[in-house]
């Protein structure tokens, strides 16, 4: 039976664990209410908020919406589901198959990614559809390419997220603790620079801050943020990203030497 | 490089677990597993792991396939260290740790298979015969595509042991397999393992199940308080503690005088005494052919309710006497 011994790819391991969120997602239905029906609802509350905020009301409301209910999806998404292998005991397989668990993370990332844009596309269409028409962005191809690539800045912080997920289980109660603080910090629903100036460098450590400014920068016109302008807070953005994707290639590393010193894997 | 005739070679595997409690003043409590585990296996051999729960069974497992690292010792698979070339191991060991946990649910068994099958490298063009073919071995066809969360406990061990075996393991650990299966189940796994070990897979075994550690394993170490207190064929096993032959006498109580008389008989290496309830029970191991039951009811004529059996000493037996004496 032993025969020359198989090699994990990291492309396709990737994949496999894209493949594997997407199944579990179509074969639960409660997955429904956060991806399909909470973003109606985000978008109708933000709709009514942000009415009659000046001329650019709608972009506001969109942009509100849109990251309510891609931020968690995303962000967390990913250390949520990690917590989940925890809970089932597919941790230990997982860790002991020869794909390093980084390349699982990233797989189910990239679902998130995907369902948190879907999710965005759902509060567009509602407010326009309430609205009666699309708002006045000036250049929508620019904002669309943006608005994904926040979605990667959002995810990038989650591949970190989910390295705690691994390091403990209780990694969800330290995520519930930070959850509101982060949604505010970062920008998702109002500009950062509205907070008092202290809270700034905190906000600034992560990526979705410095691209959500720069969507308000590419989408309303006079929009007047951190000051450093669009291509400041693109280059910002793209930095921290990468800074966070590198951070999460060496704390995976080490995160799984430390699990397997602790014996915990199957904690949960 | 001459390759290893051994599968499977460890040096003095030490296991200490730290476990915190309290907030702001935290205490630590350490709990050894293992303490100074020696131990070589042979390439293509089952070699069978008994021991009492919370002997070390599944730990040593878990450092043997590289989920758990030692705390002090060294580990050899293959020889390769399980600690320093751990990548190159893991595609080349298998694991079932079994149970309810361990698998996705809510997806089917064959879904489950082609997810690990991925992770593990299975070369792409073979994957679906190979899913297949370990769903075909251990004989869930009809369940293949039937959601994980609507199996027995036995059906989830059944794609627990498809699971370790999809990837052609060289070694493969099975902690624990039969446990929570049905007879006939239980049976088909174990002739599931001699198929394995017929193709040259090398199996590490832990079982509670001595009659099944007798039929599989010529080989057998049995551990007690994360020591190896004894590791021999079974036969020999027998000869450690006491003998092949097992006497039993029952009655209603042996006073001292009469078991001293039982310690003079021939071959008698040793007598164990068990009360349940009214009836006491005395166990001699026997190393010769010379002492019979007719001996014990002429030591014992005081006692016209005596029952004298006489049988082979099992593993079980053998198992609990040096479990004991390690306690002791």
């Amino acid at each position: 039976m032993a025969t020359a011994t198989a090699q994990f790819s990291r492309s396709r391991s990737t994949y496999a664990a894209l493949r594997l969120s997407v199944l579990q997602f179509l074969a639960d239905p409660q997955w429904l209410v956060p991806s399909m029906i909470a973003p109606v609802i985000f978008a109708l509350v933000s709709f009514e908020l942000f009415r009659g905020a000046g001329p650019y009301f709608l972009t506001y409301a969109i942009l509100g919406a849109g990251m309510m209910s891609m931020w968690g999806q995303t962000l967390y998404g990913s250390g949520w589901a990690t917590g989940q292998d925890r809970e089932f005991g597919t941790l230990e397989p997982t860790i002991q198959s020869p794909t390093p668990y980084l390349y699982v993370v990233l797989g189910r990332v990239l679902w998130n990614v995907i369902s948190g844009l879907i999710g965005g596309l759902i509060v567009y269409v509602v407010i326009v559809a309430v609205a009666g028409g699309p708002p006045a962005v000036p250049d929508p191809l620019a904002f669309a390419l943006l608005f994904v690539f926040v979605m990667v800045t959002l995810a990038s912080v989650g591949v970190v997220f989910a390295a705690f997920y691994v390091y403990t289980r209780y990694a969800g109660f330290i995520q519930n603790i930070g959850e509101f603080a982060f949604y505010i910090g970062t920008g998702c629903m109002f500009p950062v620079v509205l907070l008092p100036f202290y809270t700034n460098p905190i906000s600034l450590v992560f990526p979705p801050t410095w691209g959500l400014d720069a969507l308000r920068y590419l989408s309303i016109p006079g929009y007047h943020g951190f000051g450093w302008g669009f291509w400041g807070d693109l280059l910002g953005a793209i930095a921290t990203t990468l800074a966070y994707l590198g951070l999460a290639g060496a704390v995976f590393h080490r995160v799984e030497l430390h699990v397997l010193e602790e014996g915990n894997l199957s904690e949960y | 490089m001459t390759e290893s005739t051994l599968a499977l070679e460890t040096r003095g595997i030490t296991r200490v677990f730290e476990s915190r409690k309290g907030f702001l003043f935290r205490e630590v409590t350490r709990t050894e597993a293992l303490a100074g585990i020696d131990l070589t296996v042979d390439r293509g051999a089952i070699f069978g792991l008994l021991g009492p729960n919370g002997a070390g069974k599944t730990t040593l497992v878990k450092i043997l396939s590289t989920l758990l690292l030692p705390t002090k010792g060294t580990a050899l698979i293959l020889g390769h260290d399980v600690v320093k070339e751990s990548e190159w191991l893991r595609p080349r060991i298998g694991l079932v740790l079994g149970g309810e946990r361990g698998l996705y649910n809510r997806i089917s068994g064959r879904e489950n298979l082609r997810y690990f099958a991925d992770l593990y490298g299975v070369p792409l063009s073979e994957r679906e015969r190979r899913i297949t073919e370990v769903i075909d071995r251990v004989d869930m066809a009809w369940a293949a595509d039937r959601r994980v969360e609507e199996y027995s406990r036995g059906m989830k061990q059944k794609l627990h042991i498809a699971r370790g075996i999809l990837h052609r393991p060289e070694v493969l650990f099975l902690d624990e397999p039969t446990i929570g299966l049905d007879p006939k189940s239980a049976r088909e796994t174990r002739k599931l393992v001699r198929s394995l070990v017929a193709d040259g897979v090398t199996i590490f075994l832990t079982t509670h199940y001595m009659f099944e550690a007798e039929e599989l394993c010529p080989e057998i170490a049995i551990i007690s308080k994360g020591r190896v207190v004894a590791r021999d064929t079974v036969g020999k096993l027998r000869e450690l503690v006491g003998g092949d032959r097992t006497l039993e006498a029952e009655a209603y109580g042996f006073d001292d005088r009469e078991v001293e008389a039982l310690h003079h008989l021939p071959g008698v290496s040793k007598i164990v005494s068990e009360e349940f309830g009214p009836v006491s029970r005395l166990t001699l191991r026997v190393r010769t052919e010379e002492t019979r039951p007719e001996h014990l009811r002429a030591l014992l004529p005081n006692h016209p309710e005596l029952s004298v059996r006489e049988r082979r000493t099992s593993l079980e037996d053998v198992y609990l006497d040096l479990v004991e004496e390690e306690a002791h």
